[in-house]
Protein backbone atom coordinates (compact mmCIF):
# COMPACT_ATOMS: atom_id res chain seq x y z
CA UNK A 1 0.00 0.00 0.00
CA UNK A 2 2.93 2.31 -0.31
CA UNK A 3 3.25 3.02 -4.01
CA UNK A 4 0.84 5.89 -4.08
CA UNK A 5 3.25 8.24 -5.72
CA UNK A 6 1.53 6.84 -8.81
CA UNK A 7 -1.67 8.53 -7.67
CA UNK A 8 -0.11 11.96 -7.28
CA UNK A 9 1.85 11.64 -10.53
CA UNK A 10 -1.24 10.91 -12.57
CA UNK A 11 -3.01 13.93 -11.11
CA UNK A 12 -0.08 16.21 -11.91
CA UNK A 13 0.17 14.73 -15.38
CA UNK A 14 -3.45 15.32 -16.33
CA UNK A 15 -4.42 18.63 -14.80
CA UNK A 16 -1.06 20.01 -13.70
CA UNK A 17 -1.13 23.48 -15.16
CA UNK A 18 -4.79 24.03 -15.96
CA UNK A 19 -7.35 26.39 -14.55
CA UNK A 20 -10.85 25.19 -13.79
CA UNK A 21 -12.97 24.77 -16.90
CA UNK A 22 -16.47 23.44 -16.58
CA UNK A 23 -16.47 21.82 -19.99
CA UNK A 24 -13.37 19.79 -19.33
CA UNK A 25 -13.97 18.63 -15.80
CA UNK A 26 -15.62 15.33 -16.59
CA UNK A 27 -12.85 14.57 -19.05
CA UNK A 28 -10.27 15.33 -16.35
CA UNK A 29 -11.86 13.17 -13.67
CA UNK A 30 -12.04 10.27 -16.11
CA UNK A 31 -8.46 10.58 -17.25
CA UNK A 32 -7.04 11.09 -13.75
CA UNK A 33 -8.81 7.98 -12.58
CA UNK A 34 -7.94 5.92 -15.62
CA UNK A 35 -4.27 6.83 -15.46
CA UNK A 36 -4.07 6.00 -11.75
CA UNK A 37 -5.78 2.71 -12.36
CA UNK A 38 -3.50 1.73 -15.21
CA UNK A 39 -0.41 2.58 -13.18
CA UNK A 40 -1.78 0.57 -10.26
CA UNK A 41 -2.47 -2.44 -12.42
CA UNK A 42 1.10 -2.17 -13.74
CA UNK A 43 2.25 -3.00 -10.20
CA UNK A 44 0.99 -6.50 -10.81
CA UNK A 45 -0.18 -7.18 -7.27
CA UNK A 46 -3.14 -9.47 -6.46
CA UNK A 47 -5.41 -6.57 -5.55
CA UNK A 48 -8.74 -5.16 -6.65
CA UNK A 49 -8.64 -1.36 -6.79
CA UNK A 50 -11.24 1.37 -6.34
CA UNK A 51 -10.12 4.86 -7.37
CA UNK A 52 -12.27 7.92 -6.65
CA UNK A 53 -11.58 11.45 -7.84
CA UNK A 54 -13.31 14.65 -6.71
CA UNK A 55 -12.62 17.89 -8.57
CA UNK A 56 -14.08 21.05 -7.07
CA UNK A 57 -13.89 24.67 -8.12
CA UNK A 58 -12.45 27.07 -5.54
CA UNK A 59 -15.34 29.26 -4.60
CA UNK A 60 -15.17 29.57 -0.84
CA UNK A 61 -17.30 26.50 -0.26
CA UNK A 62 -16.40 23.81 2.23
CA UNK A 63 -16.19 20.08 1.58
CA UNK A 64 -15.94 17.10 3.94
CA UNK A 65 -15.26 13.50 2.88
CA UNK A 66 -15.27 10.42 5.06
CA UNK A 67 -15.01 6.74 4.32
CA UNK A 68 -15.70 3.69 6.38
CA UNK A 69 -14.59 0.25 5.27
CA UNK A 70 -15.43 -3.31 6.19
CA UNK A 71 -12.41 -5.35 5.19
CA UNK A 72 -9.40 -7.25 6.42
CA UNK A 73 -7.09 -4.75 8.09
CA UNK A 74 -3.99 -6.80 7.62
CA UNK A 75 -4.25 -7.10 3.84
CA UNK A 76 -6.32 -4.13 2.66
CA UNK A 77 -5.68 -0.40 2.81
CA UNK A 78 -6.30 2.98 1.28
CA UNK A 79 -4.57 6.23 0.47
CA UNK A 80 -5.75 9.75 -0.34
CA UNK A 81 -3.96 12.45 -2.32
CA UNK A 82 -5.09 16.07 -2.04
CA UNK A 83 -3.98 18.39 -4.82
CA UNK A 84 -4.79 22.02 -5.42
CA UNK A 85 -3.88 24.94 -7.62
CA UNK A 86 -5.21 28.48 -7.90
CA UNK A 87 -8.63 27.61 -9.21
CA UNK A 88 -9.55 24.13 -8.04
CA UNK A 89 -9.12 21.26 -5.61
CA UNK A 90 -8.67 17.64 -6.56
CA UNK A 91 -8.97 14.74 -4.12
CA UNK A 92 -8.02 11.24 -5.28
CA UNK A 93 -8.73 8.24 -3.03
CA UNK A 94 -7.43 4.79 -3.77
CA UNK A 95 -8.71 1.69 -1.99
CA UNK A 96 -6.89 -1.62 -2.47
CA UNK A 97 -8.55 -4.89 -1.50
CA UNK A 98 -6.71 -8.17 -1.51
CA UNK A 99 -8.16 -11.00 -3.50
CA UNK B 1 -9.04 -11.77 -11.80
CA UNK B 2 -9.88 -13.49 -15.07
CA UNK B 3 -7.35 -13.84 -17.85
CA UNK B 4 -9.44 -11.72 -20.19
CA UNK B 5 -9.34 -8.83 -17.76
CA UNK B 6 -5.57 -9.16 -17.41
CA UNK B 7 -5.12 -9.14 -21.18
CA UNK B 8 -7.28 -6.06 -21.55
CA UNK B 9 -5.37 -4.30 -18.80
CA UNK B 10 -2.06 -5.23 -20.46
CA UNK B 11 -3.26 -3.87 -23.82
CA UNK B 12 -4.39 -0.61 -22.18
CA UNK B 13 -1.03 -0.24 -20.47
CA UNK B 14 0.87 -0.69 -23.71
CA UNK B 15 -1.12 2.18 -25.20
CA UNK B 16 -1.01 4.43 -22.17
CA UNK B 17 2.27 3.62 -20.46
CA UNK B 18 4.42 5.76 -22.73
CA UNK B 19 1.93 8.63 -22.71
CA UNK B 20 1.88 9.08 -18.96
CA UNK B 21 5.67 9.05 -18.59
CA UNK B 22 5.98 11.77 -21.23
CA UNK B 23 3.42 13.85 -19.41
CA UNK B 24 5.27 13.81 -16.11
CA UNK B 25 8.59 14.64 -17.77
CA UNK B 26 7.02 17.67 -19.43
CA UNK B 27 5.68 18.86 -16.12
CA UNK B 28 9.01 18.54 -14.40
CA UNK B 29 10.71 20.58 -17.10
CA UNK B 30 8.02 23.25 -16.78
CA UNK B 31 8.76 23.54 -13.09
CA UNK B 32 12.52 23.70 -13.48
CA UNK B 33 12.15 26.42 -16.12
CA UNK B 34 10.64 28.60 -13.43
CA UNK B 35 7.12 28.75 -14.83
CA UNK B 36 5.57 27.29 -11.71
CA UNK B 37 1.82 27.22 -11.88
CA UNK B 38 1.41 27.20 -8.11
CA UNK B 39 0.15 23.76 -7.28
CA UNK B 40 0.41 22.01 -3.98
CA UNK B 41 0.02 18.33 -3.44
CA UNK B 42 -0.27 16.39 -0.21
CA UNK B 43 -0.41 12.66 0.31
CA UNK B 44 -1.98 11.02 3.32
CA UNK B 45 -2.10 7.37 4.28
CA UNK B 46 -4.73 5.66 6.36
CA UNK B 47 -2.16 3.28 7.78
CA UNK B 48 1.62 3.72 7.76
CA UNK B 49 3.28 2.37 4.64
CA UNK B 50 5.28 -0.59 5.84
CA UNK B 51 6.28 -3.94 4.51
CA UNK B 52 3.57 -5.72 6.41
CA UNK B 53 2.26 -6.96 3.09
CA UNK B 54 5.17 -9.41 2.76
CA UNK B 55 4.88 -10.70 6.30
CA UNK B 56 1.13 -11.16 6.42
CA UNK B 57 0.60 -13.19 3.25
CA UNK B 58 2.04 -16.50 4.51
CA UNK B 59 0.41 -16.13 7.95
CA UNK B 60 -3.18 -16.05 6.71
CA UNK B 61 -4.09 -19.62 5.89
CA UNK B 62 -7.54 -20.12 4.45
CA UNK B 63 -9.12 -23.40 3.51
CA UNK B 64 -10.34 -23.88 -0.02
CA UNK B 65 -14.08 -23.66 -0.34
CA UNK B 66 -14.06 -24.59 -4.04
CA UNK B 67 -16.71 -21.95 -4.51
CA UNK B 68 -16.59 -20.29 -7.92
CA UNK B 69 -18.93 -17.39 -7.33
CA UNK B 70 -20.99 -15.68 -4.65
CA UNK B 71 -23.90 -17.65 -3.25
CA UNK B 72 -25.90 -14.51 -2.52
CA UNK B 73 -25.38 -11.49 -4.77
CA UNK B 74 -25.11 -7.96 -3.45
CA UNK B 75 -28.55 -6.29 -3.35
CA UNK B 76 -27.88 -2.95 -5.02
CA UNK B 77 -31.40 -1.57 -4.77
CA UNK B 78 -31.73 -2.37 -1.07
CA UNK B 79 -28.48 -0.56 -0.41
CA UNK B 80 -29.60 2.47 -2.46
CA UNK B 81 -32.70 2.62 -0.28
CA UNK B 82 -30.54 2.44 2.84
CA UNK B 83 -28.42 5.34 1.57
CA UNK B 84 -31.49 7.41 0.72
CA UNK B 85 -32.99 6.72 4.12
CA UNK B 86 -29.86 7.52 6.12
CA UNK B 87 -28.94 10.68 4.22
CA UNK B 88 -32.47 12.07 4.37
CA UNK B 89 -32.96 11.43 8.07
CA UNK B 90 -29.60 12.87 9.06
CA UNK B 91 -29.37 15.84 6.72
CA UNK B 92 -32.90 17.01 5.93
CA UNK B 93 -32.91 19.97 8.27
CA UNK B 94 -29.18 20.67 8.58
CA UNK B 95 -27.27 23.73 7.45
CA UNK B 96 -23.66 23.39 6.37
CA UNK B 97 -21.32 24.07 9.29
CA UNK B 98 -17.69 22.98 9.38
CA UNK B 99 -17.61 21.09 12.68
CA UNK B 100 -21.08 19.64 12.32
CA UNK B 101 -20.41 18.37 8.83
CA UNK B 102 -17.11 16.88 9.88
CA UNK B 103 -18.84 14.84 12.57
CA UNK B 104 -21.75 14.11 10.31
CA UNK B 105 -19.66 12.57 7.50
CA UNK B 106 -17.95 10.25 9.96
CA UNK B 107 -21.20 9.30 11.69
CA UNK B 108 -23.10 8.70 8.48
CA UNK B 109 -20.37 6.51 7.02
CA UNK B 110 -20.33 4.39 10.18
CA UNK B 111 -24.12 4.11 10.20
CA UNK B 112 -24.28 3.10 6.53
CA UNK B 113 -21.52 0.54 7.04
CA UNK B 114 -23.40 -0.95 10.03
CA UNK B 115 -26.67 -1.17 8.13
CA UNK B 116 -25.07 -2.79 5.11
CA UNK B 117 -23.32 -5.27 7.41
CA UNK B 118 -26.71 -6.11 8.91
CA UNK B 119 -27.79 -7.40 5.52
CA UNK B 120 -25.33 -10.22 6.18
CA UNK B 121 -24.09 -10.73 2.64
CA UNK B 122 -21.36 -13.34 3.03
CA UNK B 123 -17.83 -12.88 1.62
CA UNK B 124 -18.32 -9.29 0.52
CA UNK B 125 -15.97 -6.50 1.59
CA UNK B 126 -17.60 -3.07 1.85
CA UNK B 127 -16.15 0.38 1.21
CA UNK B 128 -18.40 3.36 2.08
CA UNK B 129 -17.44 6.84 0.87
CA UNK B 130 -19.45 9.89 2.03
CA UNK B 131 -18.85 13.42 0.76
CA UNK B 132 -20.70 16.42 2.23
CA UNK B 133 -20.18 19.86 0.74
CA UNK B 134 -21.48 23.37 1.01
CA UNK B 135 -23.56 24.81 -1.79
CA UNK B 136 -21.94 28.05 -2.88
CA UNK B 137 -22.68 28.24 -6.61
CA UNK B 138 -19.59 26.23 -7.34
CA UNK B 139 -19.23 23.21 -9.53
CA UNK B 140 -17.99 19.85 -8.38
CA UNK B 141 -17.35 16.63 -10.23
CA UNK B 142 -16.98 13.27 -8.49
CA UNK B 143 -15.76 10.30 -10.53
CA UNK B 144 -14.57 6.80 -9.79
CA UNK B 145 -13.21 3.82 -11.65
CA UNK B 146 -12.65 0.34 -10.34
CA UNK B 147 -10.41 -2.51 -11.27
CA UNK B 148 -12.36 -5.57 -10.17
CA UNK B 149 -14.37 -8.53 -11.33
CA UNK B 150 -17.43 -7.23 -13.14
CA UNK B 151 -19.51 -10.34 -12.58
CA UNK B 152 -19.31 -10.34 -8.78
CA UNK B 153 -18.48 -6.79 -7.67
CA UNK B 154 -20.75 -3.78 -7.74
CA UNK B 155 -21.45 -0.38 -6.24
CA UNK B 156 -24.38 1.76 -5.16
CA UNK B 157 -24.62 5.54 -5.11
CA UNK B 158 -27.02 8.25 -3.91
CA UNK B 159 -26.93 12.06 -3.98
CA UNK B 160 -28.86 14.25 -1.56
CA UNK B 161 -29.34 18.00 -1.73
CA UNK B 162 -31.01 20.60 0.46
CA UNK B 163 -30.90 24.39 0.49
CA UNK B 164 -27.40 24.76 1.93
CA UNK B 165 -25.54 21.51 1.40
CA UNK B 166 -25.22 18.46 -0.78
CA UNK B 167 -24.15 14.93 0.11
CA UNK B 168 -22.86 12.12 -2.10
CA UNK B 169 -22.80 8.55 -0.78
CA UNK B 170 -21.01 5.67 -2.52
CA UNK B 171 -20.94 2.07 -1.40
CA UNK B 172 -18.58 -0.36 -3.17
CA UNK B 173 -18.96 -4.10 -2.62
CA UNK B 174 -16.06 -6.37 -3.53
CA UNK B 175 -16.30 -10.17 -3.46
CA UNK B 176 -13.60 -11.92 -1.47
CA UNK B 177 -12.57 -15.02 -3.37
Amino acid sequence: MDEFQTGSESVEGVIGGSAYQHSRVSQWTSSVVEQSLSQLSKLGKPFKYIVTCIIMQKNGAGLQTASSCFWDNSTDGSCTVRWENNSMYCIVSVFGLAI
Amino acid sequence: MSDLAKEKAARLLKKRGSMSSQGSRELRSKETAGKVKDSISTVSYIDEPSHHDDNVRPAVQMENTYQLGPVKRFPVLTVTDILKDVLTTYLQEEKYEVELSRQMTKTISEVVKARVKDLMIPRYKIVVLITIGQLNNQNIHVGSRCLWDMTTDTFSSYTFKNSSLFAVANVFAVYFE
